[in-house]
């Protein structure tokens, strides 16, 4: 579409908005037809988000099952019962044990996949799709599988023993020391396709010639990758970052399925904790309490990650 | 842009911002009027939601009620039990939920008895003024509120308490039933020497555990397990610190399976029995199903096993934690009641179908046959054909038949809480991380916190 003389000179110098008349109609009449077009969008999210979490920060003010008619309001009693609550504070330890350990071995897996998928390989495809599989199975369908793979008399056990380290064996879902470790193992068994895909996609965008180039120099394949891969791939890591952190704080599918939480809270996560909660014991006011606790432990690691990105770009 | 062009924008606008606005209100509503007068009572079609009957029977309960109602069309989605609270809640609160719904006593009842009407004088109508002495008093009490009104009606009665054995394998290896501890520990060796799974339990889902636990303190000492449940008894008891470390002695001395505490009983251990890897586990009536030849082919083939052949199962009373103390006795409940949603349009022919499962003799008479439930209705019993081994079923289900209706312990707890301390303490005890006297100490405080006054 051409555009007009008067729009570019808009565009070049915008006038500042005027009570009336002049050149600012043109532009007001633009800033209203544009928040008209976005108001289905913008009242579909505040409808439906906002105002939903809006009626959770209320839920949370209450004692309330969720279905009964009595609902007792017992204002910050239920946030102030969570700052006390052992539980609570170990949902947040394992989310943090969860995030760090999924996210170093998930990167680190990741790029060392995709750095040897673009080097010479044979047969390149099926180990693409062998690596990728995990990612489109369903937490729902493995779940029973796991429990058996690492029960005491599992699979997982089976190759231990095969390989001469049958004094590892354990009950490793069903024993509080190994069952988040566990935990955190099938979730990057799950994961650390989309981990490769991402890496493996960025490093394709890299310029073969500063490779080519870094090579004359005399770099080995450590350097290369430290000075040349890990810095052209960084907004990716700083995307998985970010996945990973949101992940972490939302996750609920894995611990819920292979170990319901337990054994004794020691894979319990803020998802599932919330869960139990509100479902399984119909204390729903702290369940929202929680719910509010989680949303700004994520909205503030959100804003925490935007800045240092921020920076980081700046410095850049 | 002409201004007719822009007005009509602007009127789109405006109305998709209305029905905007209406889907979210629509979404985050609670409440929606309960519908007209509701409607015929033997036409229309009827939505039913429950954990329970399982997929297999519950065509044979509509079908039967087909053959007296055929104007009421009655469709039933079945969900797990673990999903069913997450399922049901949403869809009660809003006007989309099902007409009927299973609810079980306890604290599932306590949370959505105020969703459903008063079933009283539609039963009065069925049954006679005098119909509360014509079903189970549990059922009748288990389900009625604080205001009198009877909320759902009682299906079937559940059970708990006796460990199933496979017959078959003790046959194999010339084992007899082990009445207490010491010989069920001779059992289990023998059982491990031939490679085969002595008991399975899937102690990850507690509610299980507690029907253990309370198993074995009914060994200990009869009765004081649901004392203390209501505040009668303390959980620091001796004979309670006792049963917690006969428990713990399950998971010690080979009697539990390794790794116990990683599965689920549902379907792990379930899978487990069935498929002839273990050798017995702990369930309750609603295992009665599986004496039937056709029943159990079918949930031997469900565990992934080829070719099912079934098996002789039989229930023996829990063996005592105490040699020669008393053995296990069964305590029970309501398994589930149907209730009728107040919102539903069709409240009336909903309300002919609860009525005609729960309290009709041709409708109980399909319950009791199915050997899933024992039947609320007095005076119906199941018929016991198709057994695996008639001659060494037959007796053993008469007589647990007969235990059910001398049962005086409670099964559900209504207090979501204490429910909850209760799995915790058998958790942490089989885990290692506290004691038998630690953890009942805990569960005391626990009890009191969550409102049981000792």
């Amino acid at each position: 579409m051409a555009m007009t003389d008067e729009a570019r000179d808009t565009r070049r110098r915008p006038s500042p908005p005027t009570r009336a008349g002049g050149g600012a109609v043109p532009g007001r009449r633009l800033h209203y037809s544009g928040y008209l077009w976005i108001l289905p969008a913008m009242v579909l999210s505040v409808g439906l988000l906002y105002y939903c979490i809006i009626y959770t920060g209320y839920i949370s003010t209450l004692d309330w099952n969720g279905s009964s008619p009595v609902q007792t309001s017992v204002g910050l009693q239920n946030y102030l019962d969570i700052l006390q609550d052992p539980i609570f504070w170990g949902a947040i330890l394992h989310t943090v044990i969860y995030f760090v350990g999924t996210f170093v071995v998930q990167t680190t897996l990741g790029l060392v996949f995709a750095v040897l998928l673009h080097s010479r390989v044979q047969l390149k495809s099926v180990y693409k799709v062998i690596i990728f599989v995990p990612v489109v199975l369903a937490p729902a369908v493995m779940a029973p599988v796991f429990r058996q793979a690492f029960s005491a008399d599992g699979q997982f056990n089976g190759l231990l023993e095969l390989v001469g380290l049958g004094f590892l064996r354990h009950a490793w879902l069903a024993e509080s020391e190994t069952a988040l470790p566990t935990v955190l193992a099938i979730t990057i068994w799950g994961s650390t396709g989309l981990t490769f895909i991402l890496y493996f996609a960025a490093m394709g965008q890299i310029d073969p010639d500063v490779l080519d180039a870094a090579r004359l120099d005399g770099a080995g394949n450590i350097r290369t990758l430290v000075s040349i891969i890990l810095p052209e791939v960084q907004g990716t890591t700083v995307a998985l970052l970010i996945l990973t952190a949101i992940g972490s704080l939302k996750l609920f599918d894995v611990p819920f399925l292979v170990t319901a939480g337990g054994p004794n809270y020691s894979t319990e996560f803020l998802g599932t904790y919330i869960y139990r909660s509100s479902i399984q014991e119909g204390h729903v006011g702290y369940a929202a309490a929680l719910s509010v606790m989680l949303l700004i432990l994520a909205v503030s690691i959100a804003i925490l990650l935007s800045r240092r990105n921020r920076q980081n770009s700046e410095a850049i | 842009m002409p201004k007719l062009t822009l007005r009509r924008s602007a009127r789109t606008m405006v109305a998709l911002t209305a029905g905007t606005i209406a889907l979210a209100l629509t979404g985050c509503g609670t409440s929606a009027p309960a519908g007209g007068d509701g409607g015929s009572a033997t036409e229309g079609t009827v939505e039913w939601w429950g954990w329970v009957p399982e997929k297999g029977v519950a065509p044979a309960y509509i079908e039967a009620f087909n053959e007296e109602y055929p104007d009421i069309k009655v469709n039933y989605k079945l969900l797990t039990i673990d999903g069913y609270q997450a399922a049901i809640r949403p869809a009660l609160a809003s006007s989309a939920g099902p007409d009927v719904f299973d609810v079980a006593s306890g604290a599932m009842f306590e949370q959505f008895k105020d969703f459903g009407v008063d079933l009283g004088p539609a039963a009065e109508e069925e049954l006679g003024a005098d119909w509360q002495s014509q079903v189970s008093p549990i059922g009748v009490s288990s389900f009625t509120d604080d205001n009198d009104e009877l909320k759902a009606l009682s299906v079937g009665l559940g059970f708990a308490g006796p460990v199933w054995i496979n017959q078959d394998i003790f046959d194999e290896y010339g084992l007899t039933a082990p009445t207490d501890f010491t010989e069920w520990k001779e059992v289990c060796a023998v059982l491990e020497k031939n490679g085969v799974g002595c008991f399975i339990q899937g102690a990850q889902q507690v509610a299980f555990n507690q029907d253990t636990l309370q198993a074995i303190a009914d060994t200990i000492n009869p009765g004081l397990f649901t004392k203390a449940t209501r505040g009668e008894a303390k959980w620091t008891d001796p004979d309670l610190v006792e049963a917690l470390t006969a428990w713990k002695s399950m998971f010690d001395d080979g009697i539990m399976q390794e790794g116990a505490l990683g599965q689920q009983q549902y379907p792990d251990a379930n899978n487990g029995f069935l498929s002839g890897k273990y050798a017995m586990v702990q369930m309750g009536y609603w295992y009665s199903q599986y004496t039937k030849a056709d029943t159990m082919t079918a949930a031997i083939g469900a565990a992934g096993v080829a070719e099912a052949v079934p098996f002789t199962t039989v229930p023996i009373p829990f063996p005592s934690a105490v040699d020669g103390g008393t053995p296990g006795a069964l305590f029970g409940s309501p398994d589930y009641g149907l209730a009728v949603n107040a919102k539903s349009k069709v409240r009336n022919a909903a309300t002919t179908f609860a009525l005609w499962l729960s309290s009709a003799t041709a409708g109980q008479q399909i319950v009791a046959d199915s050997l899933a439930d024992v039947p609320s209705l007095n005076g119906v019993s199941p018929q016991l054909s198709g057994l695996v081994d008639e001659s060494v079923q037959l007796p053993a289900l008469q007589d647990l038949i007969t235990q059910a209706g001398t049962v005086t312990e409670d099964r559900l707890l209504s207090n979501a809480d204490l429910a909850t301390a209760i799995g915790v303490a058998g958790t942490t005890v089989a885990a290692g991380d506290a004691t038998p006297a630690e953890a009942a100490k805990t569960l005391q405080a626990a009890a009191e916190k969550a409102g049981v006054t000792f």
